[in-house]
């Protein structure tokens, strides 16, 4: 069986990010650029299927500029066995995404679709939620441990508080959290051979999708500045700031 | 917990654009090399020196490698693990040979990389970094079947490789070697006793392949009867497997300063009645196949000084930004304000960022001539390219990491106090590059080779040829920037951009800089060449060694430094790229003009005047 | 113009939550009604019924909504929303997991993860984990929000006379089935990922006495940490350490117990959220990075502080 594994590329996480003066956004230009660490592990998850002799294909996709190219590279270079970038130039927010990867989805016929639980940059933790409603099919978001048997897959998710194992019927869409498994590092003989395999292309308009965001971004600015600290004078008073002023209990 | 983050910025600016690595995709071996294929080889790079590396670097330090009484040697806690990663992620096999499955990449490319693992763990490094150079005399010296034997295994990483050079009585001189190889039907049978090897036993691979330097009954005493031998820990049969525990053993580790995850052993060969070896090429050869592969290795050794430096420097920067410690001095300002407000630790950490940036710029100009020696299919080009090499090799080691050493021990001033506590990390710096300028050829050896072999020898025509040729750039380039201030100040008076009319205006005092420090190395070399001649006054001549060699640095690292900042005066006026980086390319390069390539005058006058001071102090006036 | 808030529940008992999600629905200014589904959720429907503020309850029962799974939750949501203008769940994994597939299913972009509400279509999130905030405005017909609870002082969760109005549950549609829940038993969370971490220090005086904290990280569900100093002095194994040769943390929460706050500790801990300092020192530099300082005996503060909670 085949599986779908979507990647995004983002700020690289060891980056710490400055907020553009004029409020449009944050600055990108000349910033490190990574695969999403939980896209990570989902293309670990699915390459480990794959060596397993549970999975026959895996299948990177992204969407974005031809920017996004390096990742697909990346994936190619941990173990896909083919990469399709999504062309777009426009904003890309996670309901267009999600109607994309339908599309795609139809089109490739996987049995499982892996995604990240959420994309480091938007923190949005929408798109494999959405996908698995669009489709029509099971989900199973902050996978801690995925287990495929026959058509069925048992998954095991991070709840508050603790875990929740569900089960489902394949096709399922599964969204990775942190611990479900640590991903490898890319080898330096497949990043040469990957550099020799084909990027396939794709356009939003290819998939019938108009990509158009329909959420406004207003203002992006600085989270407020870390007050000075205070010093309280009782375990009361302590407890009452906690609660009300920091809201941390 | 020292966090290094690979300086990937300065160096796809230096690999790409400013030594150019399009040179090397012109010959036929590496033209399917691309800028984005360097780029993500950086990039992997880059994860597993910060991912795996850098988290084992303190820990290397603070428990070190165990030796225990039946001569096995445990690394520390994780180091095996991130040999195996490392292996598997094929980073043991970037510039090996492709005919053993190796990636043979160019050097230019595998340079930056490896100053990433000397960045985030040096001692680590070394395994791979010896097993390297074992390849590579197999390689060049050895049998067809001693290849096909041995390589295979080594280059994946299976197998680690380690040389055996060093005697008690026998260091810098090795003339003076001991170590019997006695023939014994298809090998030879090994008696005497190696010190300093480097990861001469550990736990990461199933076999050590030692190559030792040994005589044979027969041969001429001094450096001419000198053979190379493989012998290997464990006996290899026929089909592969491996055999008996051959008669080489771990006796000791050495007590060290730092590299302290390095085991450093003491190898006793042939106490229980000779360790097998196989002769590597002809007898008597063993030191000129070591000659061939020296440079290399001597290039490593400065790149080391490269990563513990930049390292260092990440260390101090960090620690600099976040220590809250008085007011800045000549504000009215009652605010307490990050160190970094000082002047003092800002000279410090500019002296620190500019030395860094200048050694790395030189010795990454160096790995191209090396690759371009090597591999350049014209001979009469690859002969040119060599005489650069010669010249580079010596600087390129003994600057970097006497560098090396001064900037960490920099470093751990930005810290006051914290910085001589251990746990601050700051000191492992320190103590890790001491050992750079000593080992591979310390820094008087390097300074005799660059002064009597490179220079006295060929009565300067190398270095002069090398100088003539900056100049000529320099003047190119100043040229270039007058034309260029004179469009630059019309556009800048109309944009009321004062800013960048003072970039232009450094970027002349950096490019006349640089033409005055190639002045001033030519006449320190008009006055070793002159001098020369008059062979008693030869003493004198080496008495000024080290300044001459500190001045070539200086004036190496000060052109490439006044070339970086002449990019980015492109890159600046056409608004183009990271504004960020290339005016801080200007304002380092400034501060190296103005702090460092001022010091030239000084070795100039060292070495012509100062010679004689030192050889009128004979050795019984001590 | 009403809006519908998608209670957490426990069938038993409404999850704190959903107060939250109550109050921020309220900011909206439009009537708010609240969907209890579960299976036996009576008591929580009632529960929600007092809430003060709430217009009407619509509880759903029927075993495929005992465990509130997404599959089942969304196509019953996606039937009521003919009725609102606005479906509002809180920003806990329960929502996070539902209301992107409501969302989807209605065809809407969603805005996940509120801070704070600007006005009736403009919103406030975090991105880049915080790092960042984005003033967000919905061009949709609908809104379909999630919001942090941390944000939104719960509502009063009693005083309030709504009417409870049993709605039908639609028919089951068994894409995934519930197996298991295993909530994490006394075992503390691990130091690196923790949402509170209480590190001690050489102030503790002795080993035994950090099961003072113990009992205090208990009532806070929080990871236990040590100065260097502490672990010098042989009071907690190594692994405890927080520092610059130990672990490197950011919680949510951080309280340093009578540590002094050496450098190399601070390089440890000083990302962390909200930094609380306990000590009796009142010039201890640990003072310098806390957010909240409390110069006193943590043998008294600390039973204190736990007996408060």
């Amino acid at each position: 069986m085949k599986v779908v594994v979507a990647l995004k590329r983002v700020i690289d996480y060891n980056v710490k990010i400055r907020v553009k003066s004029d409020g449009t956004g944050v600055e990108t230009a000349n910033v490190k650029m990574s695969m999403n660490p939980f896209d990570e592990i989902a293309l670990e998850e699915a390459v480990r299927l794959k060596e397993a002799g549970i999975v026959s294909e895996v299948i990177a996709v992204t969407l974005g500029t031809q920017a996004c190219q390096d990742v697909l590279r990346t994936a190619l270079a941990v173990g896909a066995d083919r990469v399709v970038l999504i062309e777009t130039d426009v904003e890309l927010q996670p309901l267009a995404v999600a109607t994309c990867l339908k599309a795609f989805v139809q089109k490739e016929q996987p049995r499982l679709v892996l995604l990240g639980k959420q994309a480091i940059d938007d923190d949005a933790n929408q798109t494999g939620q959405m996908l698995a409603a669009l489709l029509g099919w099971a989900q199973a978001t902050n996978a801690f441990k995925l287990e495929i048997a026959g058509d069925h897959a048992t998954v095991t998710r991070e709840i508050d508080g603790g875990l929740e194992t569900l089960e489902a019927s394949l096709p399922v869409i599964v969204t990775a959290d942190l611990r479900l498994n640590t991903p490898r590092y890319a080898t330096l003989p497949n990043i040469m051979k990957a550099k020799k395999k084909t990027i396939e292309s794709l356009s939003p308009a290819d998939l019938g999708v108009d990509p158009s965001p329909r959420l406004k971004t207003l203002l992006v600015s600085d989270p407020p500045v870390r007050k000075p600290g205070i010093v309280v004078n009782s375990v009361t008073e302590l407890v009452e700031k906690l609660r009300n002023e920091a809201r941390v209990i | 917990m020292s966090a290094y983050r690979a300086p990937l910025k300065e160096m796809r600016f230096l690999v790409h654009e400013l030594v150019g690595l399009k040179r090397l995709a012109e010959l036929p071996q590496w033209a399917e090399i691309t800028p984005d294929l360097l780029d993500q080889i950086l990039d992997e790079a880059a994860r597993f020196a910060e991912g795996v590396l850098s988290p084992l670097n303190a820990i290397g330090d603070r428990i070190g490698s165990i030796r225990s009484d039946d001569g096995s040697v445990t690394t520390p806690p994780g180091f095996k693990e991130a040999y195996q990663q490392f292996v598997e992620a094929g980073w043991n096999s970037i510039a090996t040979p492709q005919e053993f499955d190796g990636q043979g990449l160019p050097r230019a490319m595998g340079t930056p990389v490896s100053e990433m693992w000397h960045g985030s763990n040096v001692a680590f490094t070394l395994c791979p970094l010896l097993t390297q150079g074992a390849i590579e005399a197999i390689h060049i010296a050895g049998s067809e079947a001693l290849k096909q034997q041995y390589l295979p295994r080594m280059v994946s990483g299976e197998w680690a490789g380690t040389m055996n050079l060093t005697e008690p009585q026998a260091g810098s001189d090795l003339a003076a070697l001991r170590t019997k190889a006695i023939p014994n039907g298809d090998h030879y049978l090994l008696h005497g006793q190696k010190i300093y090897i480097t990861y001469g036993e550990q736990d990461f691979t199933s076999n050590i392949i030692h190559l030792v330097l040994a005589r044979t009954p027969d041969a001429p005493a001094g450096i001419k009867g000198i053979s190379l031998f493989l012998v290997p820990k464990f006996l290899v049969n026929e089909d592969g497997s491996l055999g008996a525990r051959n008669d080489v053993h771990c006796v000791s580790l050495e007590n060290k300063l730092g590299i302290h995850a390095s085991p450093t052993c003491v190898m006793a060969y042939g106490d229980q009645g000779g360790a097998m070896g196989y002769l590597v090429g002809e007898e008597n050869r063993g030191l000129e196949y070591m000659f061939i592969m020296m440079n290399a290795a001597r290039f490593s050794v400065g790149m080391e000084g490269v990563g513990l430096a930049e390292a260092a420097y990440q260390h101090a920067l960090k620690y600099a930004r976040e220590r809250v410690q008085g007011t800045p001095m000549g504000t009215d300002s009652h605010q307490r304000s990050s160190i970094l407000g000082h002047p003092d630790v800002r000279r410090m950490l500019l002296t620190m960022r500019a030395h860094v940036e200048a050694g790395r710029a030189m010795a990454y100009q160096g790995s191209l001539y090396l690759d371009l020696a090597a591999h350049h299919p014209d001979a009469s080009v690859r002969a040119d390219y060599q005489t650069r090499v010669d010249v580079f090799i010596p600087v390129i080691k003994a600057w970097n990491t006497e560098m090396a050493v001064n900037m960490a021990s920099l470093g751990i001033q930005v810290h006051g106090g914290m910085g001589y506590i251990e746990e601050t990390g700051a000191a492992q710096f320190l103590r890790d590059a001491r050992i750079t300028s000593i080992y591979e050829g310390t820094t008087g050896i390097q300074c005799n080779d660059l002064i009597g072999r490179k220079v006295m020898r060929d009565q300067g025509r190398a270095m002069f040829a090398l100088l003539a040729e900056l100049e000529q750039e320099l003047s190119a380039h100043l040229s270039a920037a007058h034309a260029f201030e004179v469009s630059q100040i019309e556009a800048s008076l109309k944009a009321c951009d004062a800013s960048s009319l003072k970039f232009f205006s450094d970027l002349k005092v950096i490019l006349n800089a640089a033409m005055v420090a190639v002045h001033t190395l030519k006449r320190a070399t008009e006055w070793v060449v002159a001098t020369s001649v008059d062979r008693s006054r030869h003493p004198e001549i080496f008495a000024g060694a080290w300044p001459y060699l500190k001045l070539t640095g200086n004036v190496l690292g000060g052109v490439m430094m006044a070339k970086a900042a002449q990019h980015s005066a492109q890159h600046l006026s056409a608004k183009e790229g990271d504004i960020d980086f290339f005016e801080a390319k200007i304002r380092t390069a400034h501060f190296f003009a103005l702090h460092v390539l001022s010091e030239n005058e000084g070795l100039l006058a060292t070495l012509t005047q100062g010679g004689q001071s030192i050889i009128d102090f004979p050795p019984n006036a001590f | 113009m009403t809006t519908l808030v998608i209670a957490e529940h426990s069938n038993l008992t409404l999850r704190a939550s959903t107060l939250n999600t109550i109050a921020a629905a309220l900011q909206l200014g439009e009537p708010v009604s609240v969907l209890v589904a579960g299976y036996g959720a009576g008591t929580a429907a009632q529960e929600a019924s007092q809430v003060v503020g709430v217009h009407q309850v619509l509880h759903a029962d029927a075993p495929h909504y005992a465990e509130q799974l997404a599959e089942e939750m969304a196509v019953l949501i996606q039937k009521l929303a003919t009725d609102f203008t606005t479906l509002i769940a809180p920003a806990t994994v329960f929502g996070r997991n539902l209301l992107p597939r409501v969302a989807a299913l209605l065809d809407i972009a969603p805005i996940t993860d509120i801070l704070a509400i600007e006005s009736n279509d403009t919103f406030v999130r975090p991105i880049y984990a915080g790092n960042a905030l984005a003033k967000v405005q919905t061009l949709e017909t609908k809104k379909v929000l999630s919001v942090r609870p941390t944000s939104f002082e719960a509502t009063a969760a009693q005083g309030g006379n709504a009417s409870v109005v049993k709605i039908e549950a639609c028919a089951a549609v068994r894409l995934s089935q519930f197996k298991s829940r295993d909530l994490a038993s006394s075992d503390r969370p691990e130091l690196a990922g923790a949402r509170v971490v209480i590190s001690g220090g050489r102030g503790l005086q002795s080993g035994e006495n950090f099961q003072m904290l113990e009992a205090l990280a208990d009532k806070l569900g929080a990871a236990i940490g040590a100065s260097r100093a502490a672990v010098d002095a042989g009071y907690v194994p190594n692994d405890y350490q927080v520092g610059q040769t130990g672990k490197i943390v950011a919680p949510e929460l951080y309280i340093a117990v009578g540590i002094s706050g050496a450098v190399q500790h601070l390089a440890g801990m000083k990302d962390s959220k909200v930094i609380v300092a306990i000590n009796k020192d009142p010039d201890a530099p640990i003072f310098q990075v806390a957010d909240y300082g409390l110069v006193a005996d943590l043998f008294q503060a600390i039973p204190e502080l736990t007996a408060a909670l």
